[in-house]
């Protein structure tokens, strides 16, 4: 007998509120419907009723996760107008803190994927790893969710001591490849989880337009970093990471190299530390008329952002594009036809962030 | 003394309610502790699961619309007192319960009971979750009770009688070697440990069959998990370590090797993610099926 399945709004399954209403046949899951706008806040219009520096401050909380790449990319999108280029030196930093979240954003989802097939001991040891990203985090900027490293023209905090930071580093270094790589990849429950399950095609990727780290699963090689590099990227030389199979080992296994990546690029970034200024810019900016648009790539795929200026005190117009937005619909083709018992890892696999989608 | 009141002081006191919920309690705090230290953590104090269970015995019971009270409430006690019957017919030392003709028989089926009645709690729960659950524990139920039922079933051929005093008194050999294996298998299962936890898999259907139930009834329903606890391991013990002719030995031996047992059954779920439920069925019914037809080949080669 059919029936219907309500995963969310509020379940243990998801950290934030969202719904997949799945409907189901015996285990299997015929359809499924994704509900989003739970915990809708305006941002778009509220940041057009605050000055260009308290925007920064606001723009910060549409994520929780990734609340840097909103800020950096908003900044960015502010100094186009402006024409303002930013010293190498706030660029490099800018890079470091970026990669730093990517690495914390992957391992909280690396965690909450462990947890999603009821393999706690994996998310225990991808949460002490985390511990040490958010230490660097917080030592570097003195926060551990909003870090509020950037301004127009630049950035707020220098990093005065690079290689303080290296032995964590390594230490994470050490971790992913000794403890949560093998597990995820070798461990036969919980390849028996992940391996085959939730497909999605490289033809559906491009007809559902996902991005980021799914998009890659699927065989999409797109990543801003290296399609349109920005900040220190080009000059670090990142490469990106894609797999072919499109489930969600596939999913694992492009996050888990992603933040191999990372910790690479990293390191470089705080070896070649370039001397010189950290703000282009003194005192409060002045955005003449103009619009830009901006794209970097945020550790869900691709964040869009549209900044418009009538050269008054307060943006025109701010149009965010968050990945999760667009990757969320996507779960509709990935759940259908597969068992309900899948349904948690297939959504987290993902990684929405509702915060972003409901900014 | 007289039979009635042995099997009063049996059920009620040793190897009953008494001494085998506190012993429930300590096996599920080594469990936890085990599993806390293996993680890193630091784990709960000694007397957790029994906070546990009084916190719960003080909370409101909060009974669905539309949901029967009578049977809503009934599930957790003919649960309780299904399970410390079957632990009160366990021939463990010290045990006033005298040896009956076909007790085996009546054990497995007192061991089916719990299983039912959280089956029935998450069908008359009204909440699709615990409907879902309770779907999962019937036909996971159908999957480990195939090693599990052989193990015993080749016990009792090898003893040659139905009786757990024979069981327990059969000269040892290959046979217990290899129901003992059968019956270690089904043993995550039955205890709805990873990798077979699906029926509580509380990322997918927040929570196990008893989703719906709160304060003394899901108190009684934890109990009753907690003896179950006992149950299994002391009749592993019982019917597949051989006996010393001393008592207190035994007793020790016994519980021993019920920690032990527990220690493997938890290292085990550390170390796994939770299988699908085709999967778990396909486990027992391929693997757990394997052992079942070699122990019964060993049974009748003899």
């Amino acid at each position: 007998m059919p029936y219907s399945f309500p995963l969310g709004p509020y379940h243990p399954a998801l950290e934030e509120p969202f719904k997949v209403k799945v409907q189901c046949r015996g285990e299997v899951i015929d359809s499924a419907t994704v509900e989003v706008g739970f915990s809708f806040r305006g941002i778009e219009l509220l940041a057009q009723k605050r000055n260009w520096v308290e925007v920064i401050t606001l723009i910060e909380r549409v994520c929780g996760i990734c609340s840097n790449t909103h800020a950096m990319t908003f900044c960015m999108a502010a100094e186009t107008i402006a024409g303002i280029e930013i010293p190498k030196r706030a660029a490099h930093i800018r890079t470091i803190i970026a990669e730093l979240e990517r690495l914390h954003s992957h391992l909280l989802w690396a965690g909450v994927g462990a947890e999603d097939i009821g393999f706690h001991s994996l998310f225990m040891e991808v949460f002490s790893l985390r511990e040490l990203v958010m230490d660097t985090l917080e030592a570097i900027s003195g926060n551990r969710v909003n870090y509020g490293m950037n301004c127009i023209g630049g950035v707020h905090r220098d990093i005065p001591d690079p290689m303080r930071y290296l032995p964590a580093l390594d230490a994470l270094s050490k971790g992913l490849a000794e403890i949560v790589i093998p597990t995820f990849t070798e461990n036969p429950t919980a390849l028996a989880r992940t391996r085959g399950v939730g497909r999605l095609s490289r033809e559906q990727a491009v007809e559902w337009a996902v991005v980021g780290p799914v998009a890659r699963a699927s065989g999409l090689d797109i990543d801003v970093r290296k399609d349109q590099p920005y900040l220190s990227y080009a000059a670090l030389g990142f490469e990106s990471v894609t797999r072919p199979e499109g489930d969600v080992l596939a999913r694992v296994v492009v996050r888990a190299l992603e933040m191999v990546e990372s910790i690479r690029l990293i390191r470089e970034a705080l070896l070649s530390l370039p001397a010189g200024p950290l703000r282009a810019t003194e005192g409060l900016p002045e955005i003449p008329v103009g619009e830009a648009t901006i794209r970097t790539e945020a550790p869900r795929g691709e964040a869009f952002y549209y900044v418009a200026s009538e050269g008054g005190a307060t943006p025109a117009r701010v149009k965010i594009r968050t990945p999760s937005f667009v990757n969320i619909p996507a779960i509709e083709a990935m759940v259908t036809g597969q068992p309900l018992a899948d349904l948690s890892i297939i959504q987290a696999s993902v990684d929405p962030c509702i915060s972003c989608t409901d900014r | 003394m007289n039979t009635v009141w042995s099997y009063l002081i049996a059920f009620a006191v040793w190897p009953g309610l008494l001494f085998a919920a506190p012993l429930g309690w300590l096996e599920l705090w080594f469990m936890r502790k085990l599993v806390a230290r293996l993680q890193g953590r630091r784990g709960p104090p000694f007397f957790q699961p029994f906070f546990d269970f009084m916190k719960l015995l003080g909370k409101q019971t909060v009974i669905p619309r539309g949901v029967s009270r009578g049977i809503f409430l009934a599930l957790p006690l003919v649960s309780v007192g299904a399970v410390t019957a079957a632990l009160a017919i366990v021939p463990l030392p010290g045990n006033p319960v005298p040896s009956l003709p076909g007790d085996v028989v009546l054990l497995l089926y007192l061991m089916e009971v719990p299983v039912l009645c959280e089956v029935l709690a998450g069908y008359v729960s009204r909440s699709i979750y615990g409907q879902v659950a309770a779907m999962r524990e019937a036909l996971l139920s159908l999957a480990y009770n195939l090693p599990f039922l052989v193990a015993i079933i080749a016990m009792a051929q090898e003893a040659g009688s139905f009786r757990m005093s024979a069981l327990q008194a059969a000269p040892y050999g290959i046979v217990h070697l290899l129901a003992g294996v059968t019956f270690l298998l089904a043993l995550p299962a039955r205890m709805k440990l990873n990798p077979f936890s699906i029926a509580n898999a509380e990322h997918e259907i927040v929570a196990d069959s008893h989703i719906e139930y709160s304060g003394p009834p899901l108190a009684l329903f934890k109990l009753s998990h907690a003896v179950e606890l006992v149950l299994l391991t002391e009749l592993f013990a019982v019917v597949f370590i051989p006996a010393t002719p001393w008592p207190l030995v035994n007793l020790l031996v016994y519980l021993a090797a019920g920690i032990l047992v527990l220690g493997g059954v938890t290292l085990l779920a550390t170390a796994t993610a939770r299988l699908r439920l085709a999967q778990a069925f396909r486990f027992y019914w391929v693997w757990g099926g394997i052992a079942s037809a070699v122990t019964m080949a060993a049974t009748l080669v003899r």
